[in-house]
């Protein structure tokens, strides 16, 4: 009997090391593959790892476009990111173990920076932003983001220039639930602008924008 | 104790659902994006930008999953939005030409029209639209006829890269045994 929980000792503590060593590579593995899939896009390569999506405000403007709904007017903003999925990793936290640190910046996606792009003024936080693009990160806290605009485009996420930030504000976080496995970014409509829902494992922020 | 198993299990299927049409999920073609120059992004953050940048295309990746892709999937002869979902988006970030046509810097939707042995490659001035549902031929940049080049390698998914050329670059369109090259010059 002593034998047998010995065993199941040594079984358990076997697993916990063998889980740990895995979290290490899928992490080292992450990065270098980060680098990979765009030093080395070749022709034949299938999709990325995390893909890209988009989000367009008015919410699903290409299809509304497309069902006749007055195609004179154009989308007000749209957001170009990529889906990073959690994969049983920690997302948010204050240790090394997490993928998005407290007080670490945060390309809000992954491999290119996060992109917006105002199709006409919009007013963040009682400040105008000028229509245009801007590259989108944040700084994740435990109970705020620091979301911040950027005018360094068509950059990796890696390293942000924050000589070229232009426009900062501070977002409370939300617990999350269910927990979301995939980062989404999405605008819904709100009562006088959109709400912009930044979305990932039991945490989701809003930036209210107004146009 | 089986029974409160599938009790979580569906509590969590269903709660799953819930969230699920709440946000959109991961895309089954999901979008891409190419550069040129190549990898101008990753090139940036390493400081070895040698020249500016000219032009990006986004598109989404649809995936053969055994089909035969030209001629049963994709129609040969119709209006195709080269990839899957929105229309697929060209920029370019100065004037360029394609096919002898002087195209100004700015956003384009990209089309193609698919033959067996020759596509028509079309750029058009609206933008933002899904699908080539709502294909305008009036609002018609240029097309160009190219010839497809047959792969012995297969693509599985849809794909579009830029290369560099003599006097510019092309943009290369390959999925399944098939690839196109559109040149543009400067």
């Amino acid at each position: 009997m002593l034998l047998l929980r010995l065993f199941s000792a040594y079984l358990f503590l076997w697993t916990f090391l063998v889980a740990c060593k895995q979290q290490v590579n899928t992490q080292d593995k992450a990065i270098i593959l980060d680098s990979l899939s765009s030093n080395e896009k070749n022709v034949f390569a299938s999709g990325d790892q995390s893909p890209m999506d988009m989000s367009y405000f008015p919410p699903g403007y290409p299809l509304q476009k497309m069902s006749g709904k007055d195609s004179s007017v154009s989308p007000i903003a749209r957001i170009i990111y990529s889906r990073p999925h959690k994969k049983g990793r920690q997302i948010f936290g204050d240790d090394e173990q997490s993928l998005c640190r407290y007080g670490k910046e945060w390309r809000l996606g992954a491999n290119e920076a996060t992109e917006i792009e105002f199709f006409r003024e919009a007013v963040v936080a009682g400040t105008k932003i000028p229509k245009g693009r801007y590259v989108l990160y944040c700084i994740p806290y435990e109970d705020h983001w620091t979301i911040i605009f950027n005018n360094n485009l068509n950059t990796w996420g890696l390293h942000m220039d924050s000589t070229k930030d232009v426009f900062k504000t501070v977002i409370p976080t939300m617990v999350l639930s269910p927990s979301l496995e995939d980062f989404t970014i999405v605008f819904l409509p709100a009562s006088n602008g959109s709400d912009l829902l930044m979305a990932w494992d039991n945490v989701k922020a809003i930036l209210p924008i107004s146009f | 104790m089986k029974g409160f198993l599938t009790c979580i299990a569906l509590l969590v299927f269903f709660g799953y659902g819930y969230a699920q049409t709440k946000l959109p999920g991961i895309d089954k073609s999901p979008m891409d994006i190419s550069f040129y120059p190549v990898n101008y992004p990753l090139l940036k953050i390493q400081e070895k930008i040698t020249e500016p940048l000219l032009a990006r295309v986004i598109f989404s990746r649809p995936q053969k999953n055994g089909r035969t892709i030209f001629g049963e999937l994709i129609e040969y002869g119709k209006v195709w939005r080269l990839g899957a979902n929105e229309a697929s988006e060209i920029e370019f970030y100065q004037n360029v030409k394609i096919n002898n046509v002087r195209v100004k810097k700015g956003r384009y939707t990209l089309y193609a029209i698919p033959e067996i042995t020759k596509w028509i490659i079309i750029l058009n001035r609206e933008t933002d639209t899904w699908g080539s549902f709502k294909y305008d031929e009036k609002k018609d940049i240029v097309r160009m006829e190219l010839p497809v080049i047959k792969q012995t390698e297969i693509a599985e998914s849809f794909v579009m890269i830029f290369e560099k050329s003599t006097n510019g670059f092309q943009l290369i369109m390959a999925w399944d045994d098939t690839m196109v090259s559109l040149p543009v010059t400067l």
